[in-house]
């Protein structure tokens, strides 16, 4: 018997001494950068399975009240940083449409569309803004934005309900904000409680919604995760009514304006190459083989984009 | 001689595959908000019940886009294709407030909402103070923040969404 206890302690005591070595590391890093300790948490228990790991993760947590990652972030943060985004993007890119009507269209279209998506549980909004540039972006939170001239190239609802599915798409797999998880930001937010914005931690969160901005609005997503965007927003499309091929013919489309329409700022720039799009959208199209008998929509989708 | 055998084996082979396909039942996971237990293959019909995302359900039969399932409570009823998944979905705790910019901008903050009170109260606040923090920082045009202004408070409730969709005969509703 107490051979037994001698041997259990013994266990015990190996065990405690390894998540003691597994502590060790993320302890270190953490008193020089917190956000990549969380990191180092995940690499040693990815699974989250230990215990004694999730406590000291916990703790660390707790202790000084470390986002951990830019994704865990609070819905309510994700917004503000999503309000800040789309305050930028009015600026780079154009005011909303003057046409209460074709708004209300859209939001609601956008909105029927993200009850079928991934992230069905927050309230999305949807704006078309006055400009010619071929573009549609999502601010994190849920704040979509299409353009006219992106909209004026469409011919219906089944083509607008994929592109914006493809955008609740990035909304709800957190795109943007994987993009800049390493931003000081979330680094330095650890060691305060407040935010002043006029002191040095007001730059670092004006730094982290202008790199925001430069994946956003130049240098675009990762292109996996365009790809990604594109499978799932024929998916939510698709699982909504309306025909996924509707993302095909705006790529189409598309295609055909590039060469001469402006680059700068557009889906030309910011995502992967149309034809390198298009090979991957005519794949997963034969997961639809009724996408053909599936809502289009032409007649009232035409009756709104006549208000552009 | 060979042929009965042959015959034999084809015939346990077909009745191997029948009893595997009835015997596994197909498991589907409510994915889409607002989903509706129907009692027949069809929008029109009455609701038995609302399912929440993420509950399970046994696939009975198929009949277009409809599939009849039953509910771990033993429900059976209809529901829309699109609104299920072999997958089960992740459900994400919007009541967990974490430590984000809600508390780390402490002082402009004027509550601890939730996130999902947030959702249906923003319409009501506008613009974020956070938001309107930024903006002033940054000396951002008063005509992009009320362009702001009106996006966010422009909602889609369910009843909305639905008269949209029933009105295009979308999915659910279509002929």
């Amino acid at each position: 018997m107490n051979h037994h206890n001698d041997n259990s302690k013994k266990n015990d005591n190996i065990i405690n001494r390894r998540n003691f070595l597994k502590l060790a590391g993320p302890v270190a890093l953490f008193l020089s950068c917190p956000a990549y300790a969380f990191d180092l948490f995940k690499v040693i228990d990815p699974e989250g399975k230990n215990s004694d790991i999730q406590k000291a993760k916990q703790a660390l947590a707790g202790l000084t009240g470390i986002v951990q990652s830019a994704e865990k972030l609070d819905y309510q943060s994700e917004f503000t940083i999503g309000e800040t985004l789309a305050l930028e993007g009015f600026q780079r890119f154009g005011l909303p449409v003057k046409n209460d009507r074709l708004q209300t269209y859209v939001n609601t279209l956008g909105n029927a569309v993200a009850k079928n998506s991934p992230r069905p549980e927050i309230s999305y909004y949807f704006v078309v803004i006055d400009t010619p540039i071929y573009n549609a972006f999502s601010c994190p939170g849920g704040i979509v934005f299409v353009s006219s001239a992106l909209m004026k190239g469409m011919n219906n609802e089944a083509d607008l309900a994929c592109v914006l599915a493809h955008e609740v798409t990035h909304v709800a797999h957190k795109h943007a904000l994987g993009s800049i998880r390493r931003a000081k930001f979330f680094e330095s937010a650890a060691k305060i409680g407040t935010i002043n914005m006029e002191g040095a931690e007001g730059k670092q969160f004006r730094d982290m919604v202008g790199n925001l901005q430069t994946v956003l609005f130049d240098k675009g997503l990762d292109k996996n995760k365009e790809y990604e965007a594109d499978e799932s927003g024929m998916d939510v499309a698709y699982r909504t009514g309306y025909d996924p091929n509707g993302l095909i013919r705006v790529l189409k489309m598309l295609q055909q304006k590039e060469a001469t329409a402006a680059s700068k700022g557009s889906w030309f720039s910011t995502h992967p190459p149309l034809a390198s799009r298009l090979k991957k959208c005519y794949q997963w199209q034969q997961q639809y083989p009724d996408a053909n008998q599936m809502a289009t929509t032409q007649h009232r989708f035409l009756t709104y984009r006549n208000m552009l | 001689m060979k042929k009965p055998l042959i015959l034999f084996f084809r015939a346990t082979l077909l009745l191997f595959l029948l009893v595997s396909v009835c015997g596994a039942a197909t498991t589907l996971y409510v994915t889409s908000e607002n989903a509706e237990l129907k009692s027949d293959s069809s929008s029109f019909s009455s609701t038995l019940t609302e399912l929440r995302r993420g509950a399970e359900l046994t696939l009975v039969a198929k009949d277009g886009r409809w599939y009849q399932v039953s509910t771990v409570t033993n429900d059976t009823g209809w529901i829309y294709r699109g609104k299920v998944s072999g997958e089960k979905p992740e459900i994400e705790n919007t009541e967990d407030a974490g430590a984000g910019l809600g508390g780390l901008l402490g002082g402009l903050s004027d509550s601890d909402i939730k996130a999902d009170a947030a959702d249906s109260s923003r319409s009501i606040r506008g613009l974020s103070p956070e938001a309107k923090e930024y903006a002033r920082s940054t000396g951002t045009p008063r005509q992009s923040q009320d362009a702001l202004d009106s996006v966010i408070s422009r909602t889609a409730s369910d009843s909305d969404i639905v008269h949209f969709l029933k009105n295009g005969k979308i999915g659910e509703y279509a002929d």
